[in-house]
């Protein structure tokens, strides 16, 4: 529930905006960024459909490699939202 | 700068440690307490260097009342119940509130709560809102963005900051460092722990949640030790600010209020919590149902409480493993996947052993 999971930008219509990670989309609010702010293509840390923060590509993949790990670990049990 | 190698920074923790003493770093972060757990990062470092963690999960410190509440409430005809995934399955005196059978329904977003209510007219949407402020934020967010006349929040949102002072005044913990949490942190910002090195001498860093970012934020905190700093340290600049995110504080600011508030397992503690502001209050399920308090019920064998405050490892517990594990929780910490008894179950179940490989004196209680 806790979990920042890093996506990307793929649509803006502020503050509604279309994020993907894995090939999945998600509906993300962008009520705690400021517009000027934030682009497509830009990735963002998403805590319960809202980006938290923006972040380089770079660590974006660095978080998601290891949420992958963790997650993986997590082998079903416990339902994290 | 230049990345360090996991085995540098092991060594510079090795080198850091002081030799004459124990020396206890507490993480606050359910994903922290996950890095650590399953990189086997304990059994790298000093013998004499704890990793403990702490009230890193809201799941585990949301209070039996407001479980209790939650079940009633979704008993009721007229209301549909909606939270995370991981609330249903906390375990009260009267069962869990999917245990109970009443009209629930799962979110991951408060969003979902807006469409479920907009779907649902004649009924009363209770969202029952949890978390530290990485959802607090969100939940202001959806507030402020508009709701429907027949949405109602049962909040439980708790402070981070707060209950870490708690934990400072705790002799029987008694910390040496923190690590903070790194996504709380871009909320709040690097500067609301400030608090822990200025005031009480103890330094705090805030960490990233990958193996080397965490052992980075260990060798910061070991170097800080001793020194008078006014200001907390901060390895995960990239992505956490001094400021935090203002436009979340000032969001959080407008809809909640900071309240004194109970702790599962610890009790009240002052100024830890946050309401629904007065203004609000038509959207306050407590005031709107009438919801009262219901005294805590100590769960027979659970150390919950003694885990959440530091006291003591999730192995030092009775029914670790056996009567309490993910399938079945008899306590709060094992429900969730950042709770830390539920952590340490399964890097036992995936590794064979526990995140500490250690002999544990007095049963995995720490040694004051």
């Amino acid at each position: 529930m806790c979990l920042g999971v890093p996506m990307r930008i793929v649509e803006i219509n502020y503050p509604a905006a279309t994020a993907e990670a894995s090939g999945v989309r998600r509906e993300v609010g962008l009520h705690l960024l400021p517009e000027e702010e934030i682009a497509v293509g830009d990735h963002v840390i998403v805590h319960v459909g809202f980006a938290i923060e923006k972040v380089e590509e770079g660590l974006a993949d660095e978080i998601r490699r290891s949420l992958n790990e963790a997650m993986g670990a997590a082998d079903g049990e416990g339902s994290g939202a | 700068m230049t990345r360090l190698s996991v085995e540098d920074l092991t060594e510079r923790i090795h080198t850091l440690t002081p030799g004459d003493r124990t020396v206890r770093i507490m993480n606050v972060c359910g994903s922290h307490e996950h890095t650590i757990a399953f990189s086997g990062m304990r059994s790298l470092l000093p013998r004499n260097l704890e990793l403990i963690p702490g009230p890193g999960c809201p799941v585990c410190v949301c209070p039996e009342s407001d479980i209790i509440n939650a079940i009633r409430l979704s008993k009721r005809q007229d209301v549909i119940l909606v939270t995370y995934g991981d609330m249903l399955r906390v375990p009260s005196r009267e069962g869990s509130i999917r245990a109970g059978g009443g009209n629930y329904r799962i979110i991951t977003s408060p969003f979902e709560a807006v469409r479920i209510a907009r779907a649902n007219p004649r009924r009363k949407i209770v969202f029952f809102s949890i978390g530290f402020e990485t959802t607090t934020a969100p939940a202001a967010a959806v507030l402020e963005s508009g709701v429907p006349g027949n949405l109602y929040m049962l909040c439980s949102h708790r402070l981070t900051p707060a209950i870490m002072e708690t934990l400072v005044r705790d002799a029987e913990t008694g910390i040496d460092g923190f690590i903070a949490p790194g996504h709380v942190s871009a909320i709040v910002g690097s500067d609301a722990w400030n608090v822990f090195p200025a005031k009480y001498g103890i330094p705090a860093v805030v960490a990233g949640f990958e193996a080397e970012n965490l052992l980075l934020g260990i060798s910061d905190i070991l170097a800080r030790l001793g020194r008078r700093e006014v200001r907390a340290g901060n390895v995960y600049g990239r992505v956490v600010r001094p400021g935090g995110n203002v436009r979340a504080q000032e969001l959080m600011n407008k809809y909640f209020e900071v309240a004194d508030v109970n702790w599962r397992g610890i009790g009240s503690v002052p100024s830890s919590g946050l309401e629904l502001r007065e203004e609000y209050g038509g959207r306050d399920a407590r005031k709107v149902f009438g919801l009262g308090e219901v005294k805590e019920e100590k769960i027979p064998g659970c150390i919950c409480g003694d885990i959440i405050l530091g006291r003591a490892y999730p192995s030092a517990c009775g029914l670790f493993g056996m009567a309490c594990n993910p399938q079945s929780p008899a306590g709060p910490c094992m429900v969730s996947v950042e709770g830390a008894c539920n952590i340490w179950y399964r890097t036992k179940k995936d590794r064979g052993n526990l995140p500490a490989k250690r002999d544990f004196k007095t049963e995995g209680r720490f040694i004051t």
